[in-house]
């Protein structure tokens, strides 16, 4: 469903798509009982008929070529706005990670993220400020019953992280010979895989958002997985870590 | 009642299992358990050695990433029983990662002696040296067994750019003064030896010039190098005892008789 809504921003098709609805409610609510399993199929995306040429109206100015290039630009630009804005606790990427990010893909199976993240200071001297590349892929959406809510059985892949401050560093320092450590102490590598749940919010209660997902992720990082590769001392609870987060879709 | 009893035990399991893999960042410094080891340690060895002849202690380093060879170490160590203490020469963690220092620690926290760490080079990376300070203290320290002190010191100077003093010679000039009334006979420990690269060799000579101003010099301990062996580096009497990495499986017993010492290597 609401794939369908994205991908068809005309309000026109929308208002379609509805009286499809209506109709074929209808249509299983009357169908008489001439076998006595009645199978009910939901479709996730609802093919419609194109729509009818005389109900659009066209102007009787034709769009110059200035006019079709601003629109294409703004197009553009337009793919370039945030579909959603994310908060995830912990997942070493810093205490609280705030940021943004696009879905896309035919059934918007593939999420680009971009997260700032907060790490007070603790034992060290300083609190630290960390930036997130996070791709995600989340293969299926199933839909909870008949209900607004959906469950997204997997979510992985990986993220970059990287730590800001002059104690770490991508290149080794030209005070080490070359090649002295082989690792940058300023960028992890991490992959992960979690569960989502999320819920449609009716759109007479909408307000910020079309739709709330909560999540939870198992991660490792580079560095856990070389230190638990030759020891059989670390267990996962050592080298996994477990965060949680939410996910506001707001287009 | 007795489902939604267990049914809330499992929750509270899951949740307090769930503390444990929630991490903030590798480098974080946010440390659970006991902070300033060597503090604690060494009041224990000051106590347990008071009026003792005869010391004998151990001396390993380099234990980053091979945790399964350092939980042998202490259960071989854990098997003799005429061990006063141990020493580490540094190199805790591979990555000055938060963890590895805590897992290091919770593994030697095993030992039934106590133990003190020194600062290697690989345990400045990152946020590491903060690290090291919370879990075990200043990187620079020193101790009296018996009537022996040992001196301890951070000698990784690669790792500072010459933007601070590595060696201290202030500390160590100090330490050649301070409570000088308890100790005839002094240990220098460090992590990396006189005239290798990441030494600041510019003052090698001044260091070693400064150490054997120490009331009764008997030798120096160091590690980094992953292989064991000594050196008698200056020419000068001076003999530096080299502690392999626990990947080779074997570590240094020094035995401090009222007449001079003995050395030994164990392999385990």
């Amino acid at each position: 469903m609401k794939w369908s809504i994205i991908k068809y921003r005309n309000y026109f098709a929308i208002a379609l798509c509805l009286i499809a609805i209506c109709h074929t409610g209808t249509a299983t609510a009357f169908t008489p009982a001439l076998q006595d399993t009645t199978v009910i199929t939901i479709h996730d995306t609802l093919y419609l008929p194109s729509p009818e040429t005389e109900s659009i109206a066209v102007s009787p100015v034709k769009p110059s070529r200035y006019d079709r290039r601003v629109h294409r630009y703004r197009r553009h630009w337009e793919a370039l706005i945030p579909t959603h804005t994310k908060l995830q606790f912990a997942g070493n990427m810093g205490l609280l990670s705030i940021g943004t990010g696009w879905d896309y893909g035919r059934r918007n199976q593939w999420e680009t993220d971009l997260l700032f993240g907060f790490l007070p200071k603790y034992d060290s001297d300083k609190a630290k400020l960390t930036f997130t590349i996070k791709q995600n892929y989340i293969p299926w959406s199933l839909q909870i019953r008949q209900s607004d809510f959906s469950f997204e059985p997997l979510s992985c892949g990986l993220y970059l992280n990287t730590v800001f401050g002059d104690e770490f560093w991508v290149h080794e320092p030209d005070r080490y010979p070359q090649g002295y450590y082989g690792f940058s102490s300023k960028v992890r590598f991490h992959i992960f895989a979690g569960q989502r749940l999320t819920y449609n919010i009716p759109s007479r209660f909408r307000v910020t958002a079309r739709a709330i997902t909560l999540f939870y992720e198992l991660s490792t990082s580079d560095l856990y997985v070389v230190s638990a590769f030759t020891n059989r001392y670390l267990k996962p609870k050592d080298y996994l870590s477990l965060s949680f987060g939410i996910k506001l879709q707001l287009l | 009642m007795k489902q939604t009893l267990l049914g809330g035990i499992c929750v509270a399991c899951l949740l307090l299992s769930g503390c444990e893999m929630i991490d903030y960042h590798p480098y974080d410094v946010r440390i659970d358990g006991e902070t300033d080891i060597n503090a604690h340690h060494i009041e224990q060895i000051e106590r347990d050695c008071l009026g003792k002849d005869t010391i004998r202690f151990v001396t390993m380093g380099d234990s980053q990433r091979w945790y399964d060879e350092t939980v042998d170490f202490v259960n071989h160590l854990n098997q003799r029983d005429d061990i006063d203490f141990v020493i580490h020469g540094g190199d805790l963690s591979d990555f000055g990662v938060t963890d590895e220092f805590l897992w290091q620690r919770d593994i030697l926290n095993g030992l039934k002696v106590p133990y003190v760490a020194l600062i290697g080079n690989h345990d400045c990376l990152g946020t590491g040296e903060e690290t090291f300070r919370a879990v075990f203290g200043d990187p620079n320290f020193s101790f009296i067994a018996g009537r022996i002190k040992f001196v301890c010191l951070n000698t990784n100077a690669i790792e500072y750019d010459y933007s601070r003093p590595i060696p201290d010679f202030k500390f160590m000039a100090d330490e050649a003064q301070s409570r000088r009334e308890e100790f005839d006979r002094t240990v220098c420990c460090m992590h990396i030896r006189p005239l290798i690269d990441e030494f600041n060799n510019n003052v090698a000579e001044v260091f070693e010039y400064v150490i054997t101003q120490f009331p009764g010099l008997q030798f120096c301990t160091a590690a980094h190098e992953h292989q064991v062996f000594q050196l008698d580096i200056f020419d000068d009497g001076v003999i530096y005892y080299m502690s392999d990495c626990m990947k080779n499986r074997n570590y240094n017993v020094f035995t401090i008789t009222p007449n001079g010492y003995q050395h030994e290597v164990v392999y385990y």
